[in-house]
Formats: C-alpha cells, sequence, structure tokens
C-alpha cells in the first residue's frame, strides 16, 4: 500500500512536470521554476558520522499572467527525509518530520492585482518585515517553522498563511500596507528524538511518557473575523533614508503547555495550551551613506518594535516546566552595519538587545524561576544582548561563494556556521557547511552542542 | 567693487561652462571632426549609458565561458528610466531581473546620481529572505556579477575618473568574435583615445578605447595593468534603433575577455524597445516587493 502510494506520488510529480513544460510552450503568459535538492547532514560530535538529515525536496513554481495588471502565482514542494526510515531511533519521528506535513506542500498561491496606485496580493504567502538578518524582530507576520531550529532560510521558516496584502502608493517610493489575516497557524519546533528538538520539548515528552494518563487541550483561535491578526506598514523615505512604521495585532504564533494536577475524581495530569492575543509596535530604517567620504558605501539599517502585552511563560528551566504566563510589553531593537571591503568582501556586523519588562517572573522568589524564550522555550535574560557578524566573499567568477556566519549572546553561547557554495555547472549547485553550537544546555545554540553537524547541499535548478 | 564684480563674473562664467559640459539628456550626441578627447568621451559616456533615451527595456543573456569551455549562463530583464533631474540629483534608475532558474527573481534596483562623486543606492530583492536588502555599493574594482567586467565598466566608471588623449584616428581592424565566430565593426571610423585613471594605484593602469565617429559609441577597448601588460579587451557591438526619427545607438552584444584567467564573458541583449514611457513608479521599492519567484 506504501508502495503505492509512493508510486502514485512519483507519478503525479512527472506528470505535473510534463503539465508546466507543455504549458509553457503553449502559453505566453505562463512560466514556471523549480529544483530538485538533497540535504545530507552528519552528526560529528563523536565523529562517528550519524547520519541526522537525508532530506530529498522537490520544488515547482508557476506564473500565469493573465495581462499586464492581473497574475496567477504558485509554488508547491514536496519533501521526504528518508533518515528517519534509516535509523530506528528517530522512528518515533518519522510520522511528524519524515514527509512534508498537511499543507506545507502549498508554499505560494497567490493572486496578484496591479492598478496604478494599488496592488492586492490574495492568497496564501509570506510577507517579511524589518532589516534583521536571521533575527525576527519585525518580522512577525509569519510563524516559524523551527524542527530545523534557526538553520533554513528564512524563505522556508516562515510557515506561510492565506492573507489579503493591499498596497496603496499615495506618492513615488512611499506604500501604504494593509495586512488582513484570517488564517492560523502556530510556530512548529522538531518533534522529541528528531536531531533539533528543543530540550523543554524533550523534557515535556519524558514527562508524559511517565505517566499514566494526560488531558492535553489546546486551544485554537475560533474560526472568526475578529481573530484574525491584522498588520499595517507605512514606507517612505526621507531623504537618503528609507524608513517602514509598523503595527500588528493578532494571536501570538507560540504557545507553551500549562499544566495542572487535577485530582477529582480521578488523580490525573491536565495540560492546557491557550494561544494569547498581543500587538506589535515597531519601526525600521536603512541608509547607505553615498557622499564622498570615510563611511562612503556602508548601510547602516535598524528595527525597533515593542511588544505589547507579549504572552511569556515562565517556571524551572531544568525541569522546563511551565507555572505560569504573564503578559509583558517588551522591547526588541537592532542595529546593523554593512561594508564591501578590499574589493568584493562583504561584512555584515547586527546588535540586537531584547529586553524584557521590569518584572519579577513568579510568586516565588527561587533563582529557578525564569522566563522562557518565546521560541525554544530555554530561559530568558531580562536583557539578552545578541551579536552577529557575517563575512562572505566569490571567487571565480561568483562560481566559488564562501560564507561565515557567527551569531553569539552575551551568555558565552553561540553558533558558528562556515559554508561554500560551488557552482559545479551550470544549475548544478553544491553547498558544503558546518554548524558548530557552543554554551549552556540551557541556551538558545547551547542545548544543541552535541548536534554539531557537517553537510552538504545539492541542488539542481530548472 | 569691481573686484568682486569681476570674481562674480568668472565664477558665474566657470559655472556656467560647467553645465555647458554636461550635455543634454533626452539628445542624440555624435562625435564632430576637430572634436577634442575630452568632448569625444563625454559623448560616449552619454551613449553608453543611454541618457539619449526616456526608457529602454531588454532582455539580457549572460553566458560565462571559463578556459576549459564549460559555460554558464544568466538570463536577466532590464528597465532603465532616464531622469537627468536636477531636484534630486538623479541620473537614471535601473532595474535588473533574472529570469533564468538559478537565481530566479533576484532583483536589483539601482539608482544612479548626477554628481560623480556620489555613489548609487542599490536594493535587492533576496527571493531566500523573500525581502527588500538595502545592499552597500560594491566596490567598482569588484566583478560584476560574476563576469568579467567589474562594476565600474558597466555602472560606475564616469567622464570625472580619467584623463583622456587622442591617440590617433583610424579604421577598426575588425574584432573576431570567439562566441560566434563573426568579424564585427570591421573598418568602422574610431577616435582611439588612452584614458587613464585618476586614482592611483587603480586596477588598471590605462585602457585605450576606440570610439566609432558615426555613433560615438566605445567598441572595443584594451585594458593595461602597472606593468603595462594588457590584461583585459572588451568588444560592444552596437545597432541602430530608429525611434520616432531618432537614431538610437544600442549595445546587442558583449564579449569580454580576462586574459589572466582565460575566462570569458558574453552578454548578448534581445528584445530591446526605447521611449515606451515607462513609469518610474516601476523604480521603486514597492515594485521590487512585488517580485513573485
Amino acid at each position: 500500500m506504501v508502495k503505492e502510494g509512493e508510486r502514485m506520488k512519483k507519478l503525479l510529480g512527472a506528470l505535473i512536470l510534463f503539465l508546466l513544460t507543455s504549458l509553457t510552450a503553449a502559453y505566453a503568459g505562463f512560466d514556471f521554476s523549480g529544483y530538485l535538492k538533497n540535504e545530507t547532514s552528519l552528526r560529528i560530535n563523536e565523529f562517528n558520522g550519524d547520519l541526522t538529515k537525508f532530506k530529498n525536496i522537490v520544488q515547482l513554481a508557476g506564473e500565469y499572467q493573465f495581462n499586464e495588471d492581473l497574475a496567477l502565482f504558485s509554488k508547491v514542494r514536496y519533501w521526504y527525509d528518508a533518515m528517519y526510515g534509516f535509523r530506528d531511533e528517530y522512528d518515533a519521528g518519522q510520522r511528524y518530520q519524515g514527509h512534508v506535513q498537511r499543507t506545507d506542500w502549498l508554499r505560494d498561491c497567490y493572486l496578484d492585482y496591479n492598478n496604478g496606485p494599488w496592488f492586492l496580493r490574495l492568497g496564501k504567502q509570506q510577507v517579511a518585515w524589518g532589516q534583521s538578518d536571521g533575527i525576527a524582530i519585525l518580522d512577525r507576520v509569519n510563524p516559524f517553522d523551527l524542527t530545523e531550529y534557526w538553520l533554513q532560510d528564512f524563505e522556508d521558516l516562515r510557515i506561510p498563511l492565506w492573507m489579503a496584502n493591499l498596497n496603496y502608493a499615495p506618492r513615488l517610493n512611499s506604500n501604504l500596507q494593509l495586512l488582513i489575516i484570517p488564517d492560523f497557524e502556530q510556530s512548529t519546533a522538531a518533534y522529541p528524538t528528531a536531531p533539533f528538538v528543543f530540550y523543554s520539548t524533550s523534557r515535556y515528552e519524558n514527562w508524559r511518557l511517565a505517566q499514566n494518563e494526560v488531558d492535553v487541550n489546546i486551544h485554537y483561535p475560533a474560526k472568526r473575523f475578529e481573530n484574525s491578526t491584522f498588520g499595517l506598514q507605512w514606507s517612505d523615505k526621507i531623504g537618503d533614508m528609507d524608513y517602514t512604521l509598523n503595527y500588528l495585532s493578532g494571536y501570538y504564533y507560540s504557545v507553551r503547555n500549562y499544566t495542572i494536577l487535577v485530582s477529582f475524581p480521578l488523580r490525573r495530569w491536565k495540560v492546557e495550551r491557550s494561544f494569547k492575543r498581543w500587538k506589535m509596535y515597531g519601526a525600521s530604517f536603512n541608509r547607505t551613506i553615498t557622499n564622498e567620504g570615510p563611511l562612503q558605501g556602508t548601510t547602516l539599517r535598524g528595527d525597533f518594535a515593542y511588544y505589547d502585552d507579549e504572552p511569556m511563560y515562565w517556571g524551572n528551566p531544568i525541569t522546563a516546566s511551565s507555572s505560569g504566563i504573564k503578559r509583558l510589553d517588551n522591547i526588541f531593537w537592532l542595529i546593523g552595519i554593512d561594508k564591501y571591503v578590499v574589493t568584493n568582501w562583504l561584512v555584515s556586523f547586527q546588535f540586537a538587545q531584547y529586553i524584557l519588562q521590569n518584572s519579577k517572573p513568579g510568586a516565588t522568589t527561587s533563582a529557578a524561576n525564569y522566563y522562557f524564550n518565546p521560541y525554544t522555550y530555554g530561559p530568558q535574560d531580562p536583557q539578552e544582548n545578541i551579536f552577529s557578524l557575517k563575512i562572505s566573499t566569490d571567487f571565480m567568477n561568483e562560481r566559488v561563494k564562501p560564507e561565515i556566519l557567527w551569531s553569539l549572546t552575551d551568555d558565552n553561547q553561540g553558533r558558528v556556521s562556515p559554508k561554500v557554495t560551488y557552482e559545479l555547472k551550470d544549475n548544478l549547485f553544491l553547498t558544503l557547511g558546518i554548524h558548530y553550537f557552543y554554551g549552556s544546555l540551557f541556551d538558545s545554540n547551547g542545548q544543541f552542542r552535541d548536534q554539531n553537524q557537517v553537510y552538504g547541499n545539492l541542488k539542481l535548478t530548472f | 567693487m569691481k573686484k568682486v564684480f569681476l570674481t562674480c563674473a568668472l565664477i558665474a562664467l566657470v559655472w556656467g561652462l560647467g553645465y555647458t559640459a554636461e550635455l543634454e539628456y533626452f539628445q542624440v550626441h555624435k562625435p564632430q571632426a576637430g572634436m577634442s578627447a575630452d568632448e569625444i568621451m563625454q559623448i560616449e559616456y552619454f551613449t553608453k549609458y543611454t541618457k539619449f533615451a526616456r526608457d529602454i527595456e531588454l532582455n539580457g543573456k549572460a553566458y560565462f565561458i571559463d578556459k576549459s569551455g564549460s559555460v554558464r549562463e544568466r538570463s536577466t530583464q532590464r528597465i532603465r528610466i532616464t531622469l537627468g533631474r536636477k531636484s534630486d540629483d538623479v541620473a537614471y534608475k535601473d532595474l535588473v531581473t533574472f529570469t533564468s532558474p538559478q537565481v530566479k527573481g533576484l532583483g536589483s534596483l539601482t539608482w544612479t546620481y548626477m554628481n560623480p562623486k556620489k555613489q548609487q543606492d542599490s536594493w535587492l530583492w533576496v527571493p531566500s529572505l523573500k525581502k527588500i536588502r538595502k545592499i552597500s555599493a560594491a566596490n567598482a574594482d569588484d566583478s560584476f556579477m560574476g563576469s568579467d567586467f567589474t562594476n565600474e565598466d558597466i555602472l560606475t566608471r564616469r567622464f570625472e575618473d580619467e584623463t583622456y588623449s587622442l591617440i590617433k584616428e583610424e579604421n577598426f581592424a575588425g574584432y573576431p568574435c570567439e562566441f560566434d565566430k563573426k568579424t564585427y565593426s570591421k573598418d568602422a571610423p574610431c577616435f582611439v583615445i588612452e584614458c587613464k585613471p585618476i586614482r592611483s594605484p587603480w586596477y588598471y593602469s590605462k585602457r585605450v578605447l576606440w570610439v566609432n565617429k558615426n555613433t560615438g559609441a566605445g567598441i572595443y577597448e584594451e585594458m593595461f595593468d602597472s606593468t603595462g601588460r594588457m590584461f583585459k579587451t572588451i568588444f560592444k557591438d552596437y545597432q541602430i534603433y530608429n525611434v520616432n526619427g531618432k537614431e538610437y545607438p544600442a549595445q546587442v552584444m558583449l564579449e569580454v575577455k580576462d586574459m589572466r584567467s582565460g575566462h570569458r564573458t558574453v552578454i548578448t541583449n534581445s528584445d530591446i524597445k526605447f521611449d515606451q514611457g515607462l513609469s518610474e513608479d516601476l523604480f521603486t521599492e514597492r515594485a521590487l516587493m512585488q517580485s513573485r519567484w
């Protein structure tokens, strides 16, 4: 039965490819593109070469331009991670991480309408706000897929949502964007036993399995218009500087378990997960210094966000159990500097601060009470200082592209990720790289210190 | 008082001369007999950056060929609007979108200013981020999008960056193109001009440029390093497009050879359209944001 299903999928893939090729030949307004990709990674901590990923991906995107003003665009992606089939210890994750889940195969599906100052994009899509690179400060319109931590490209990290994206340009270089998002998805984390499972998720799973019975109740937002997420962005220029003003109101995409022991009629555990509303006010800017002088060619960029009523969970990070929730007003800001030095070496530096509202987490004064990071549920400092440095260049007419990223926080934890991409031949790319994590087991990056890996990606575009 | 008046008059004259040196936009300028090297080169730059046309649209195809003969291809769609606008100093704006699968959707918006000392502003639509990144201007001697051209060759070199001297006038011997094995521009009447960069040291010590007398277009150049050794040649084939009674010279094929690496780049331009009345709205971040790929 399984083999039959696999055969059907292959046949379906071939049919789609044939259909797209035929459409391109038949209609001038039709265009398509895609890729086949293999991602393989090996854990290197114990130098025994544990396979931690063998993911095969096929992506197809097609566009049909009805006329100058109207276009339909769709992107589908299917993937299968054979590693879960190869290794017994990953069996538990097979169902959730071995292949594409639910409707995640549909990455984009929208209609674009352009008319003078008006632009409308209606359908499943992702919207990126802000100027930060690799840190989601204003980039909170879509939830995130963190099943591979923050290692994927942001296009792959964002979970697309069905929305109406309306834009109006009252004058040249300005734009008012209104987002109405009736769709809701939660940010996802890796399933227990997966390589990049968060420490807190593993702890919870161990605890759950140790109980006779646990009632898990997840309270999703009811499907009503008033439960939609609403976003507003104003973009404009002041002199040489681009700036945006942002506002977002909706349900927070991450949620933490709240565990209660119910004694009557039978002693059993009840786990509640309830999504909360929050608001974000923000602004961003960028400016390249173009005038003559020592700073000429330097780009400055920044994000500022004020999170109103951000749901923060607190508890003991060692047991990873949540003792309660508090709604805090937090600040997250970033400044970034980019400059080319010595011909084609691009150096990008970022500094960010995530500042929690001055409030004690719980009723107790125990040192074991910490706020949890909204994504990883590891302990969150009241003030987190984050740094990142990226250096990239190219050789052989951009055929070889090396890059190194070092991101770290003031807790002496971080990640170093060097990689090099080589264009083997036209349309065929090989990427080799390393992810090296360090820090405490309870820190965002440190929790993966046993997951250091070497990886290789082979990508064929068409 | 008289001295002040004379000084003011002199400043006004110099200022005025400065402006007359800037060729009038949206006109076709051709070299005339007896012109100086500076005058010829002003026309050459004007022609190169298509300042005669209000806008241009074309499809480009680039072939990167290494010395073993291995070929990598990139295709682009390019639009430019010429503004020559003194109020905000914008000379022209370019939007280049990659249409080939390797980097499909990658888009680059560039604003070039009239002030030669001012660097360009550039924005990039990065498909892997699905967002626009303001980018630092790449250094002038960096490769232009992986080709054997530098950014300066294609985008940033200005008339003010070099000094010029007329070496001779001759009929061009013809360029034997390695890409399609044809011989181009044979016997085209040319000015031969030596161009020396003001910036020193720089990645070239001089270039010798053949400028077509009929069009003002630079068709062939040889670049020399600090030891006087030729390290790069560039050939550009121009065709004349008749647009509303005006003759517009347009680059249809470019071949550049790097003698040091044995690498070549060939760019072919097709579907060239001038003066379609493109709106400046197409050259904004909002337009870049509408990229679907």
